[in-house]
């Protein structure tokens, strides 16, 4: 087995970067010349006027901004690689995102046919640069560097909320896969079993028993790359809390509601409220798995305290009060019962997102997300089409969609809330909270495979 | 159409059985026609849906042609298949969304047939995950499968190759095949919309591009329902 040296991952990959600040390029190669020399110049930082890549190798220092690149298909060919190694990229990826939408849940509002600009034209998104930092003076001049070469098509601001939160006040960025192999004290007290480098990067062992991806050729070259699900979903927050408002109402005169929240219960959530405030609190934390600050339903289904409790060490059971349809649990079931009895574990991806919005014009906002795996297909794919919508994981969902951000319509949206001792209360008629806004699947080439592409000829 | 020459129209609807006819079509005018605007072949397996009742109980036919198809070359087949009968099955079962799978000799094709949940291609990579090796056996006698070995370490090109294998599933309304084919080749479905009379003309030339098809998606007894649904309602575990 290749040795692992991170020096060679782009840092986006294993790395949560410390940085408030995000800013999406996405370019179009106008001059493949002058394009191959920014990569030059970019993976090992030799021109003033080319930002440097950001590794995933430890830092001596805390970095002032971060800079990563993701490169489309249509953006290999345009840098000119043969199609004889062109065809070598799994399937997913050469279509690019917007052939994948139906499997993605992009239809209805969400259709790729709906998207802005520059998401409206996929075949010219040749790069997506992403500029991290704290102050918005080092955005501009890196964009104002990436600009003397590139076709600026578009751009995508996005910034960290207070408290680590995401638009409908979640309390996000706290699971994550934990690599062997690699350095991670901010996830060390994590004790879900830890995923080989295969999940992430190509060219090592996967936790699917004996697969190993396929590494594009010249394999050596494209070893240590990764794939990414660039996703800009548009957040209804308004419509989410609305929502909450009346499930709550039909909930207080439910006849089993003191099995959904105890009496009295109310006074342990959000540092005590109302029964009405905290019954919308409630299915707010069944929808996602967590309380809105993070504290795991399953681990404390009356409290959202967080006295001594981990927020990543639990599992779900048949008994589960985290309910099967459960964000979370639909992303990632953990070591809980799943019909495809293989599956547990197996398809886990390295999430990085930060908040965008809300335009001051339109108050779109939403999360620019980043899913990132060593196959679409198994990963992002498998979890989009079969477990956040679908729900084929469990017999008891199978046929509907993640409350969250599943493609729901209120004529068939329905989700099932657990009560203690069993049971549940049905909840129907939500709209769809989240929309697909833009995207592309990108390529994170590492090290190696940029210097590779910024050498070529053709 | 104009309606004036009546008596051309009809010479020309009793055309399919007039013998010069049939000569003639099958020598030049359908290759003719297919050098003038073939259609490109159509993908395999069902299609995606937004719908979740159509992500239950898909249909898989998949042709694996067999590299020597002399009664020894399918007796290896057989022998390949029959050896890890169980193994297979037992692969089956941990993928947990196969409702029924059997396995067929036909002419040249040895065919694998079988009714499953949700998405195609998470069906193959669990079931190469859990049984690979097993079936590595069966492609080393099948055309185009060794380039698939070990499947354990090429399960993207697999997956792609079972696809490619897999009938290509005509719409249970005919007319719908228009829509797939300006897709397949690129254009907006049904814009501008297709002469209903040009249907035929269209299905010859897609079956010179997919010689075996499935004839719709297939019945289903109790449709809308997934394999652990039925097992759960029948009280067997998922
Ligand atoms: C705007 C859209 C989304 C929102 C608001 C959202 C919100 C959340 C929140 C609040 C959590 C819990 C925090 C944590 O454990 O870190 C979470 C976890 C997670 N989400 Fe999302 N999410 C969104 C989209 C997605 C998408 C598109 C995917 C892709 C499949 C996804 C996959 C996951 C995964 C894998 C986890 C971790 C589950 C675990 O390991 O237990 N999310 N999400």
């Amino acid at each position: 087995m290749a040795v692992f040296d991170a020096e060679k991952v782009q840092g986006n990959i294993l790395r949560g970067y410390p940085l408030d600040r995000v800013r999406h390029m996405i370019l179009e190669v106008s001059d493949r010349r002058r394009a191959r020399e920014f990569l030059a110049a970019a993976a090992d930082g030799t021109g003033e006027e080319v930002p440097r890549i950001t590794r995933s190798a430890n830092w001596s220092e805390r970095p002032e901004f971060c800079f990563n690149i993701g490169i489309t298909f249509e953006g290999l060919r345009t840098l000119g690689l043969p199609s004889d190694q062109l065809k070598t990229f799994p399937t997913e990826y050469t279509e690019g995102m917007t052939r994948r939408a139906l499997k993605l849940g992009d239809f209805g509002e969400s259709a790729p046919e709906h998207w802005p600009a520059p998401f409206d034209r996929p075949d010219r998104i040749h790069i997506v640069a992403s500029a991290y930092a704290n102050a918005d003076h080092h955005l501009d001049d890196i964009e104002k560097k990436v600009a003397k070469v590139f076709t600026v098509l578009g751009t995508r601001d996005g910034r960290n909320l207070p408290d680590g939160k995401v638009f409908f006040g979640y309390r996000d960025g706290i699971s994550q896969p934990r690599l062997r192999h690699v350095f991670d004290p901010e996830h060390a007290g994590d004790h879900q079993i830890k995923d080989p480098l295969g999940t992430v990067l190509l060219g090592y062992q996967t936790q699917l028993e004996g697969i190993k991806f396929t590494i594009p050729t010249p394999e050596d070259v494209f070893r240590d790359s990764a794939f990414n699900a660039f996703r800009v979903l548009q957040q209804d927050t308004e419509a989410f809390e609305t929502y909450l408002t009346d499930a709550a109402h039909f909930l207080e005169s439910h006849r089993d509601v003191a099995r959904l929240l105890p009496e009295g219960a109310e006074q342990n959530i959000g540092g005590g409220m109302s029964r009405h405030d905290a019954l919308r609190e409630v299915v707010a934390a069944q929808m996602c798995g967590r309380w809105r600050n993070g504290t795991p339903y399953e681990a404390s289904p009356n409290s959202d305290v967080q006295d001594g409790i981990s927020l990543t060490n639990y599992d779900y059971s048949l008994s589960s009060r985290c309910p099967a349809g459960s964000h979370m649990r639909r992303a990632n079931p953990r070591g809980g019962p799943i019909v495809q009895r293989v599956a547990n574990y197996t398809r886990r991806m390295v999430r990085r997102g930060m908040s965008y919005g809300p335009d001051p014009e339109t108050g779109e906002h939403g999360l620019l997300g980043n899913f990132i795996g060593a196959n679409y297909g198994a990963q992002f794919e498998a979890v989009m089409c079969d477990w956040i919508n679908f729900g084929l994981q469990d017999p008891g969902i199978t046929g509907t969609n993640d409350p969250l951000l599943g493609a729901n319509v209120p004529e068939t949206s329905r989700f099932d809330l657990t009560l203690k001792g069993g049971g549940h209360i049905r909840l129907s008629g939500f709209p769809r909270f989240v929309k697909t806004r833009g995207g592309a699947y990108t390529l994170l080439p590492s090290l190696p495979a940029i210097r590779y592409l910024s050498q070529l000829t053709a | 159409m104009s309606d004036d020459s009546g008596w051309l129209n009809s010479y020309i609807n009793s055309l399919p059985e007039r013998g010069w006819f049939q000569f003639l079509s099958k020598y030049v005018v359908v290759p003719f026609w297919v050098w003038r605007e073939g259609r490109p072949k159509l993908p395999g397996g069902p299609r995606p849906s937004p719908q979740p009742s159509d992500n239950t109980q898909r249909m898989m036919n998949l042709l694996m042609p067999l590299k020597d198809t002399s009664p020894i070359g399918r007796a290896k087949a057989v022998m390949a298949l029959a050896q890890n009968v169980d193994e297979i099955f037992a692969g089956l079962d941990n993928v947990g969304t196969v409702h029924s799978a059997r396995f067929l000799l036909v002419e040249d094709y040895i065919c694998m047939i079988s009714v499953y949940d949700g998405d195609f291609s998470n069906y193959i990579r669990d079931f190469i995950s859990t049984i690979g090796s097993v079936f590595d056996a069966l492609m080393h006698e099948v055309e185009g499968g060794d380039k698939l070995y070990p499947s354990e370490e090429n399960v993207e090109a697999f997956i792609d190759w079972v696809r490619e294998h897999d009938l290509f599933q005509a719409p249970d309304y005919p007319f719908d095949l228009f829509g797939l084919q300006d897709e397949q080749a690129g254009r907006k479905p049904n814009d501008p919309p297709h002469d209903l009379q040009t249907l035929p003309r269209s299905l010859i030339l897609q079956l010179h591009a997919n010689r075996n098809i499935s004839l719709g998606g297939g019945y289903r007894g109790y449709p809308g329902y997934s394999a652990a649904q039925i097992r759960r309602n029948l009280g067997v575990g998922w």
